[in-house]
């Protein structure tokens, strides 16, 4: 069986840095990946080149075994991958109902001119997107600011409001830069557990993050990244106990702990 | 409330020929409409997709020549200038807009300026078709069917047709999908990538209705002075377009029709001051730009924001 993301050789230099130096690593369908690391080990360029907002230098990435390679953000978006960004994103000006109706994908189906006359097949297109919509605002709790505009959001809520809109699509991977960084404490786990119910929905998750324990408590298997190599992988258990990892982090594993601890 | 004043609107510039014998009103108001349109269509290009088009000025022109030529030199009537002057511009907007429209906003506003300064350029140069700076005088009266639009008072109701219609097909486009796209796109462009839109398609779609849009105004406009010449590409008429759609507010609809029909009557308004009406003109726009950097409908939308951020405190 093919494995829902495959990604082989992947590499990609900056005049001359090697971001990310040929790394391959593969997600199984219906789980949560974690992938961890070091500032500067190559983590954001590894999903830009996923996501199609990097070109990458060499190897591929296959989606449920289409290479997606070569593909533009949009595109690839289409393909059922969506991610999310580490500086939230979000459109300030429109209501939160109105962010999430921006999602191509659910209205596929439908022409411009369908959309320019308001046509009877847009118009109920658009009747089920819109619950589907409302229905996601309510899931992730934002609920009663559904009309007004995202730009009255918190932070940890714009995180919130980008983690509904990736899930509008019903995509095969949602890839989550840092979907906890900068986010209220008290909020954390009630993403979490958000998460784990759209997991058991059916959704597959990639997250950035470097709030370890949040990772451990959520991921089947996590990836770590350092010096835009693949450095370890495997359950979060025993990715505690490796000593490369450790070393990684806070210096402290069978290597001289000569370098400083660089996690943030 | 709202249609309360549409209606209105409509009613009192429809009567107005029948109240005012007056050329000269009704001759700002023919140029106030076409301006608005201008206006409202360069709104679909800056204010909905964020993209700052100096172009429009050249397309204004270009449909006011194209209008022309079409009577004057191939024979065809007024109603089939019209649409070469939308047809030519939007044309001209496909074969700039897809090269340009892949590159960096600050590129492409360079590429459209450009654009309309060489435009200038061959319009006075290329003698054999534009007559060069004499221009083309003697455009003669519109008919229809035998009715002819000989008066100024006649020949407004064409431009208010025009002007109900243009404004109609903007609004309807704008309100739609498709509208509701492009200012996601000019809010951030990379999140709209990211689910799943093409921008390319939606700008260059904006670009070539604006382009079209601004081309038939300006044909309509010439017919109106009754003689085309390189004045039309005055960068006046940008200016004037411009500063609607910042005063209005850029991305609301309302708000740049509004105000294109006060800021068309509002020098003529100043008119009890000659020395001073230019300068009176200008501490207005300079004194509502400070007041309110976002146009009236961002001033507007920003006291909601802030109301509704003070009622979660």
């Amino acid at each position: 069986m093919t494995a829902l993301l495959e990604v082989s050789g992947l590499a990609k230099a900056f005049s001359g840095v090697h971001a990310v130096d040929g790394v391959s690593f593969a997600i199984e369908a219906g789980t949560i990946t974690g992938l961890i690391g070091p500032n500067g080990s190559g983590k954001s360029t590894m999903i830009d080149c996923i996501s199609g907002f990097l070109q990458s230098d060499a190897g591929s990435v296959r989606l449920s075994g289409t290479d997606i390679s070569a593909l533009a953000p949009q595109e690839i978006a289409h393909f059922g991958l969506v991610r999310t960004f580490q500086s939230v994103r979000a459109y300030d000006h429109f209501s939160l109902l109105d962010n999430l109706l921006v999602v191509a994908a659910p209205f596929a189906e439908v022409t411009w001119l369908d959309a320019f006359l308001r046509s009877p097949k847009y118009r109920a297109v658009r009747r089920r997107v819109e619950e589907r919509a409302r229905d996601l605002i309510a899931f992730v709790g934002l609920a009663g600011h559904i009309e007004a505009p995202a730009a009255i959001l918190s932070y940890g809520q714009k995180k919130l409001l980008a983690l509904a809109a990736a899930l509008m699509s019903r995509p095969k991977l949602i890839v989550l830069d840092e979907p906890v960084a900068g986010v209220n404490p008290s909020r954390i786990n009630g993403i979490a557990d958000i998460l784990r119910r759209a997991n058991a929905d059916g959704t597959s998750f990639l997250i950035v993050e470097h709030n370890v324990d949040f990772i451990s408590s959520l991921c089947d298997h996590v990836i770590v990244f350092d010096q835009g190599r693949k450095l370890a992988e495997g359950p979060p258990q025993e990715i505690h106990r490796d000593p490369r990892v450790l070393d990684a982090y806070l210096g402290i594993g069978e290597s001289t702990p000569a370098r400083l601890p660089v996690m943030s | 409330m709202k249609r309360l004043a549409l209606g209105a609107g409509i009613a009192a510039l429809a009567a107005l020929p029948l109240v005012t014998a007056s050329n000269y009103l009704i001759g700002i108001t023919i140029s106030g409409l076409l301006y608005t349109v201008a206006a409202a269509a360069l709104n679909l290009v800056y204010g909905y997709a964020g993209l700052l088009s100096f172009a429009q000025l050249a397309f204004w022109g270009i449909g006011g020549y194209g209008a022309a030529l079409t009577v004057m030199s191939l024979g065809g009537s007024f109603w089939s200038g019209l649409i070469v002057a939308g047809l030519v511009p939007a044309i001209l907007g496909i074969v700039i807009g897809l090269p340009t429209l892949r590159t960096k906003r600050h590129a492409f506003v360079i590429v459209t300026l450009t654009f309309s300064l060489l435009t200038d350029l061959v319009v006075r140069n290329w003698v054999d078709l534009t007559h060069g700076p004499l221009g083309i005088p003697g455009l003669p009266v519109p008919t229809l069917l035998g009715f002819d639009f000989g008066t100024p008072a006649r020949f407004y109701y064409i431009v208010l047709g025009f002007t109900a219609l243009a404004l109609a097909f903007l609004y309807v486009f704008g309100t739609s999908r498709i509208g509701h796209i492009l200012k996601a796109i000019k809010q951030n462009e990379v999140l709209a990538q990211s689910q799943g839109i093409a921008p390319l398609p939606y700008k260059l779609a904006a670009f070539v209705i604006g382009a079209a849009v601004t081309g038939i105004a300006g044909g309509v406009f010439v017919f109106y002075l009754k003689i085309v010449d390189p004045t039309i590409l005055d960068f006046y008429y940008m200016q004037t377009f411009l500063i609607v759609v910042i005063i209005g507010g850029a991305g609301s609809f309302w708000g740049v029709v509004g105000v294109g029909l006060v800021m068309v009557a509002l020098p003529e308004a100043l008119r009890f001051s000659d020395d001073l009406r230019m300068v009176i003109y200008g501490a207005i726009l300079v004194v509502a730009m400070l007041a309110m950097p976002q146009g009236i409908a961002g001033w507007f939308e920003q006291r909601r924001v802030s109301a509704l951020r003070a009622a979660l405190k």
